[in-house]
């Protein structure tokens, strides 16, 4: 899609009369910047190995009220116990089947940029973050103030259908307020003919706060899915994310962690599953900003037919962070000749006291290993499946909400089993 | 029970077994031992069903059924066990869950009904006993981080849960401390029944002071060119393999 035909549906979503146009300057603002940089070419450094042909040759509308349900929308097959689910359907949002839990302040993303009143910096927001700032249609922000603990999950559920060829640009904030936790879950399904979502979450990280961030993303094969990321950590924080995809035909996580507080900690653990022509891309960057910060990536693709890969994992450890622990792997599968990995682990540091560890590999599944299986009794077909489970089994493991955790194992189980 | 009549293998296109005659009947313990090179782990593996070993002639019959064209699950079905020289480490795949997945695996295909998780547990704390291992071993992943000792035991652990009637075992005894050696010699003993026959395959003599075999052969250059008692390994230990 060129820029000019992105200009015309600027100047469409400017003219909606639902839209605050308070944070107009704010669009605008960012759309100019937008067409003053361009979308990234593969000359970029962070975008190498990702053809984004596919995206850019094809033509998005922003998403209008007829995009919306046009009747009762039935979420019971994403059922999970004890948990909050927020809908939002092809960019709108969906009041009467959504919950709302308490302690946690929740505002629509335009709300609470209204709340901000132009508080909020984009200097190093990529194409994409300006492309969202710009056409941003929906989104949540959850906002939880000092010393709460929220026993219950929150889950914003993206639901994308139809057959026209739309575009979203959902907005997520996360603020955790001084001493509080949250497990917090976005989930992406649906079975759009056609779409892309541009989507940006913003995560903010009070001093001694918790965050559990679990992103599933399940929908059409026929979805781009854009996902920009970024999260500022306070000292001692805690932030694990779990990513877990196999949906989307082309899919791409920029994800951009600030450890700026003392011993604040993230753990990034990510899992792609790809078969078909899909492409899933994780780029993740991890800047130690301050002493004693600790962070962990575990990127784990597991690949079939022709499908693509790419992990890009930068971890920066600036020069006056001292005593930091940064560990980083990625490990890949592949399952046929055709399919493809590109893996790009590396470490930037510029401070001297610092235990830093990355690793990479991508191999085949091993024949021996089928043997030994074989050799017990246990069928070939079915010695795969345990493999490729096992080769999986530690990215989800850590997840402490037990229903979400059976959630994600049950639909890698589905997958594995369904090749 | 075990027919090897003029057994020709190869792998990677180059033959390693080179007429190889054995015949192994229910209850009997025969020892092949031989130098590096002869082919005893290629026999194991060819006994196993593994396919990168292939047979180029002879005959290889197990309970008078063919094992040629026999898939490896199958043969374990068919009561078949080897334990491996190298024991494959599976990150991720819980033991319990692995040995679940092969004891059933058999039960299904010797038709008999499989077991639940309840009765399982039961039947795999007691095998756990014999091989003196602890209830937290089969939590941990197959054979991931497992010392020497500990994965030879776990082979025997397997071995007993899956209760072949021809278990093949390929250097059972390579790389055991001592009290290690005496857990896996006495597991195969127990273990031993008229019905129940083995191959075991070894370098050294120190596993046959704890068993009581009825045949050694000696493999060399991929046939077996000597056959004797125990006495044999006696001489063996002292004189190697030259004077044969």
């Amino acid at each position: 899609m060129s820029l000019l035909s992105y200009q015309n549906e600027f100047k469409k979503l400017l003219d909606r009369k639902y839209f605050s146009s308070k944070i107009h300057p704010l669009r605008k603002d960012a759309f100019s910047k937008l067409e003053a940089t361009g979308f990234p070419t593969k000359k970029w450094e962070n975008w190498r190995f990702t053809n984004l042909s596919r995206l850019t040759e094809q033509n998005f509308s922003i998403s209008e009220i007829n995009d919306g349900p046009q009747s009762r929308i039935d979420i019971s097959e994403y059922e999970i116990e004890d948990l909050l689910t927020i809908v939002i359907y092809n960019g709108h949002f969906q009041q009467n089947i959504s919950s709302f839990p308490n302690g946690v302040k929740v505002l629509t993303a335009l709300e609470y940029l209204d709340y901000k009143a132009g508080k909020i910096s984009h200097s190093e927001a990529s194409p994409f973050d300006l492309l969202n700032t710009a056409f941003m249609d929906s989104g949540v922000c959850l906002m939880v103030d000092k010393n709460v603990h929220i026993e219950t999950p929150i889950r914003v559920l993206f639901i994308s259908n139809g057959g026209r060829s739309i575009m979203v640009n959902p907005r997520l904030y996360v603020d955790i307020g001084m001493g509080s936790s949250l497990t917090f879950m976005e989930e992406h399904v649906g079975n759009a003919k056609s779409l892309f979502q541009n989507e940006a979450i913003y995560i903010a990280l009070e001093e001694e706060s918790k965050l559990e961030h679990i992103r599933v993303q399940c929908n059409s094969n026929h979805t781009h899915n854009m996902a920009n990321l970024h999260v500022k950590q306070m000292g001692t924080s805690q932030y694990d994310f779990y990513q877990y995809s196999d949906g989307g035909i082309f899919s791409r996580s920029n994800i951009h962690v600030d450890l700026d507080g003392e011993n604040s900690e993230c753990n990034l653990n990510c899992l792609s599953l790809s078969r078909d022509s899909q492409h899933i891309d994780n780029s993740i960057i991890v800047s130690h900003n301050s002493p004693y910060t600790q962070s962990s990536q575990i990127a784990k693709s597991v690949l079939f037919d022709e499908s693509t890969g790419v992990f890009n994992g930068r971890t920066i450890v600036q020069k006056d962070a001292q005593k930091i622990v940064a560990h980083q792997s990625n490990k890949n599968l592949l399952l046929s000749k055709s399919a493809k990995m590109n893996s790009n682990p590396q470490l930037e540091i510029y401070a001297d006291d610092v235990k830093c560890s990355h690793g990479s590999t991508t191999g085949q599944i091993d024949e021996d290993a089928l043997f030994y299986f074989q050799s017990r009794g246990i069928s070939k077909n079915e010695a795969f499946i345990l493999l490729v489970s096992g080769f999986v089994a530690e990215v989800m493991e850590k997840i402490k909400f037990t229903p979400i955790k059976n959630y994600i194992n049950q639909k890698t189980n589905l997958w594995i089993t369904s090749q | 029970m075990l027919e090897i009549k003029n057994l020709h293998a190869s792998v990677e296109g180059k033959e390693i077994l080179k007429g190889v005659n054995l015949s192994i009947k229910p209850g009997e313990l025969h020892v092949i031992m031989g130098p590096n090179g002869a082919g005893k782990s290629t026999l194991a593996n060819v006994l196993a069903g593994r396919e990168k070993f292939e047979v180029i002639e002879g005959e290889l019959k197990f309970n008078e059924i063919s094992l040629i064209d026999m898939l490896p699950e199958h043969r374990a079905g068919e009561g078949m066990f080897l334990s491996f020289q190298y024991p494959i480490a599976i990150p991720g795949v819980n033991n319990m869950y692995f040995l679940k997945a092969a004891v059933n695996s058999v039960r299904k295909y010797r038709g008999k009904d499989e077991l639940d998780a309840v009765t399982f547990l039961k039947m795999i704390r007691e095998k756990l006993k014999v091989v003196e291992l602890d209830d937290s071993f089969i939590h941990r992943p197959v054979n991931e981080g497992f010392s020497g000792g500990e994965k030879k035991r776990n082979e025997i652990l397997q071995m007993i849960s899956l209760e072949p009637t021809l278990s093949i075992l390929d250097e059972t005894d390579s790389g055991l401390d001592i009290d290690a050696l005496r857990i896996v010699a006495e597991g195969i003993n127990n273990y031993r029944n008229d019905d129940r026959a083995f191959i075991l395959i070894t370098h050294y003599q120190r596993m046959l002071n704890h068993m009581e075999p009825d045949f050694i052969h000696v493999l060399m250059d991929g046939k077996i060119v000597k056959s004797g008692s125990k006495e044999l390994a006696h001489k063996l230990e002292e004189k190697g393999y030259s004077w044969i």
